[in-house]
């Protein structure tokens, strides 16, 4: 299973979906299109505290994680 | 009557295992709680121990390789360092809507490790004298 964590107030909401599963890949896609266009940050771990942002979706990362639009505090 | 005393003994006891589960369960099905285990999941084996050292951890920012502590916090909680540890300017930028310190820490890791750049480009500064270390050490 792979998996969308997507941060908001109750400190993040899970999406998990099984990429073998044409139709749940592509309700992820569809989520993953909708949070960047709302300007949400998409990125995921290549190792132990290393991390790489993703513009597009990628089907074969198994952790997505999205953070709001950074602003100035 | 010493039953009695036993039955009532057993009850408390009961009544008070039962009380430190709820205040378990809830004390770590909280929004911080969450914030804070998605945090650390992420964080590298060093960021996670100076995290639960000190409540802060270093990034270093990947366009400059300048030194970044983000403390525990959810605003004006960015310190550039320099390499004895020494804070040198501010930088505040935080994600938009209310989220949690950890998610709000992660975030901020994120965007001074892949894009340091813009994440300071739209930060606003501010001197390292407006919060002292004890303001920022606060237990959770």
């Amino acid at each position: 299973m792979a998996t969308q964590i997507v941060m908001d107030q109750t400190g993040d909401t899970r999406h998990e979906f099984d990429p073998d599963n044409a139709e749940a890949l592509a309700r992820a896609e569809q989520r993953f299109r909708e949070l960047t266009g709302a300007g949400f940050t998409a990125a995921f771990r290549t190792g132990p505290g290393d991390v790489t942002r993703i513009k597009s979706f990628d089907p074969t990362v198994q952790e997505t994680l999205f953070y709001p639009r950074l602003v100035g505090g | 009557m010493f039953a009695a005393f036993r039955f009532r003994a057993s009850a408390r006891a009961r009544m008070h295992a039962l009380r430190e589960l709820y205040r378990r369960f809830f004390g770590e099905n909280t929004p911080d709680a969450r914030g804070r285990r998605l945090l650390v999941e992420w964080l590298s084996p060093a960021q996670r121990a100076q995290f639960e050292q000190y409540r802060y951890f270093d990034v270093t920012g990947c366009d400059s390789g300048k030194m970044y502590r983000i403390h525990y916090g959810t605003a004006a909680n960015v310190h550039q360092i320099d390499c004895d540890g020494h804070a040198m300017m501010g930088w505040c930028f935080v994600p938009s809507g209310f989220l949690v310190p950890g998610d709000v820490m992660l975030a901020q890791k994120i965007a001074l490790e892949t894009d340091e750049n813009g994440a300071l480009a739209l930060a606003n500064r501010f001197p390292t004298a407006t919060h002292s270390e004890h303001f920022y050490r606060r237990p959770f």
